[in-house]
């Protein structure tokens, strides 16, 4: 028998004001692995991500579907018990790391608390470890820096600090909400390298959010494509990007301007504007923008189905005609 | 044979003054802008790109005069901003004209769109009140936005078509350089390419001059013709685009193209 995955989410619903803004989102993250969920602004990425915490702004709330941590549903946990594996079970990272940290605490202090929420370690241990965990997220001087406020120290660092604070209390899940987005690209590489580490070194399950699909690439082992409150596809990085089984997903890739693609032309661009979640189209909810839309696009849902290689799925009605009309 | 530079900037150097202490004296500089100089061509893109702190926006600004120089000049038409009359930066205003990274906050949010891109006719006095209406609808055909837009409030618009109502407030004068900084950083990819489309639509329609400061290198390597690389204050390595990306000779221009996260899977 194999271990269940250490994140389960099963047709997950999340409403505000009774519409819907993740409908129906369906995942696993297994031990070690990254999955990267990806899309544009608005698409219900970061609810979800903040739905599986319980973290939910008070006017959203989960209408439906299942989280499972490790096989055990923890949507239904008592507030309590959510509480114990908020930080313990599951770790947190956000786009601003310097909104993330205390102000007026100094950063070794901080990991310190965060250290101390798990067990009562002997004060003269306590240091050690969080100069060691600082040594291991790279940061230089250590005993200098965990004496200083955030205020003293870069984004980049900062965000190393946070870091730092999520892995040593071991996580089985790290969620991480655009933990790069914020930062200079020479400190996003050293960021997502040092994620990839620590992933290998405590075998984690990673939820990375992003928007970046160069990030995706770089640092998931599978992606989810979410527009409009649905994944549109899913499956193993490389599969998606060599060959996509969505329009958004083909037009999407197609639209970024690449560091090996052809200068100064006008870039395939994806018509349209992502719908206001008040006005989501019937159907298919990417049907405005698709050139492949046909009448049963803008009626009937397409279920996200096996898209040729396992484990890669699209909910499209017209994925066999996207290589033949959507050439580039 | 080459035309004249419509902006040149020639050892530029903005330097900002540390106070300490109780008397708030001058303790030392940062050294924002320190040394820049490069031409930028009627009709053509130069991309400035760097980092947070390169200095690459504090140069937006010396140019648009919105900052002084500490030192070194700013030439529009080869003419030296610092020793222009009133009425010549005047004049000046209207051949420059400046998009910021975020739409929501460059638009009065009470203003209808029409007042907003007829405002800069307006406080030029330029036509009267028949001609800027035409003007303004003009305007927004040009930017791709329908004549519904006139009478709805910006909040009623989304990020991509905020940024074409500040383009076409921005065209209103009839300029001749646009400054972009940052213009798309903050859009969604897929609006992302739809500005970038009109920027190079409009260039090749109107014969407009780019300034187009980015730390995007993939966004810059597209869409300019000439680059200018900033770290800490100083441009690194500066060429065309092409021969730039081709081969760069810089450790830091290098280091910074290494970093850049790639939409291919490795």
């Amino acid at each position: 028998m194999t271990a269940p995955p250490v994140l389960s989410v099963r047709d997950l619903r999340i409403e505000i004001a009774g519409q819907p803004v993740v409908d129906g989102v369906t995942f696993d993250i297994a031990a070690g692995e990254t999955l990267a969920v990806v899309g544009e602004s608005g698409c219900g990425k970061s609810m979800g991500a903040l739905g599986i915490m319980r973290l939910l702004p008070d006017v959203a709330h989960q209408t439906a579907g299942q989280i499972m941590l490790e096989g055990t549903r923890i949507d239904t946990l008592p507030e309590r018990g959510m509480n114990r594996l908020r930080g313990a079970r599951i770790g947190m990272i956000f786009q601003e790391p310097v909104a993330s940290l205390d102000p007026l605490m100094p950063v070794g202090k901080q990991i310190a608390e965060a250290l101390a929420m798990d067990a009562t370690i002997p004060p003269a241990q306590v240091k050690a470890r969080i100069l060691d965990m600082l040594e291991r997220v790279g940061i230089d001087r250590p005993d200098l820096r965990a004496r200083q406020f955030p205020f003293e120290l870069s984004g980049g660092m900062c965000q190393r600090i946070m870091i730092a604070m999520t892995m040593i209390r071991r996580p089985v899940l790290l969620i991480a909400d655009e933990p790069t987005t914020a930062l200079d690209v020479t400190i996003q590489k050293q960021i997502l390298e040092l994620m990839a580490e620590m992933r290998r070194e405590t075998g984690a399950a990673v939820l990375l959010i992003t928007h970046d699909m160069g990030v995706v690439a770089e640092s998931a082992d599978r992606v989810a494509v979410m527009y409009a409150g649905r994944v549109v596809e899913t499956g193993p990085v490389a599969q998606v990007f060599a060959r996509p089984r969505h329009p958004y997903t083909t037009m999407l890739l197609r639209t970024i301007p690449r560091l090996d693609g052809a200068r100064k032309v006008a870039l395939p661009a994806i018509a349209g504007a992502v719908p206001d979640i008040r006005n989501w189209p019937e159907g298919c909810r990417f049907n405005t923008r698709c050139p492949l839309a046909t009448a049963q696009c803008r009626q009937d849902v397409p279920p996200l189905e096996n898209a040729g290689t396992p484990g890669h799925a699209s909910a499209c009605w017209n994925r066999d005609r996207i290589e033949t009309e959507l050439a580039p | 044979m080459n035309p004249a530079p419509i902006i040149s900037v020639r050892d530029l150097k903005v330097h900002f003054p540390i106070r300490k202490g109780l008397l708030g004296r001058v303790r030392d500089h940062v050294r924002a802008v320190d040394g820049v100089s490069f031409d930028l061509y009627p009709g053509r893109t130069l991309a400035i790109v760097g980092e947070s702190g390169s200095g690459k926006s504090t140069t937006g600004y010396a140019v648009m005069g919105m900052e002084e120089p500490t030192s070194g000049q700013v030439l529009i038409n080869g003419k030296d901003r610092a020793h222009m009359s009133p009425a010549e930066r005047h004049a000046v205003t209207r051949q420059l004209q400046l998009v910021f990274q975020d739409p929501a906050s460059a638009l009065n949010p009470r203003m209808k769109v029409r007042h907003c891109i007829a405002e800069p006719l307006e406080i030029h006095g330029i036509g009267n009140t028949a001609s800027r209406a035409k003007r303004v609808r003009d305007l927004l055909d040009l930017v791709g936005l329908p004549e519904s837009a006139l009478d709805r409030l910006p909040r009623e618009f989304s990020g991509g078509q905020k940024q074409r109502i500040v383009i076409a407030r921005a065209l209103a004068l009839n300029p001749k350089v646009i400054i972009c900084d940052e213009a798309v950083s903050a859009l969604d990819v897929s609006i992302q390419s739809q500005i970038l489309n009109l920027l190079m639509d409009l260039q090749a329609r109107l014969g407009l001059a780019y300034l187009f400061i980015s730390h995007d290198l993939s966004v810059v390597r597209h869409i300019s013709d000439d680059i200018a690389v900033m770290h800490r204050g100083r441009v690194v390595e500066a060429g065309p685009t092409d021969q730039l990306f081709a081969q760069t000779r810089d450790p830091y221009t290098r280091q910074l193209l290494a970093a850049v996260p790639q939409a291919r899977p490795r």
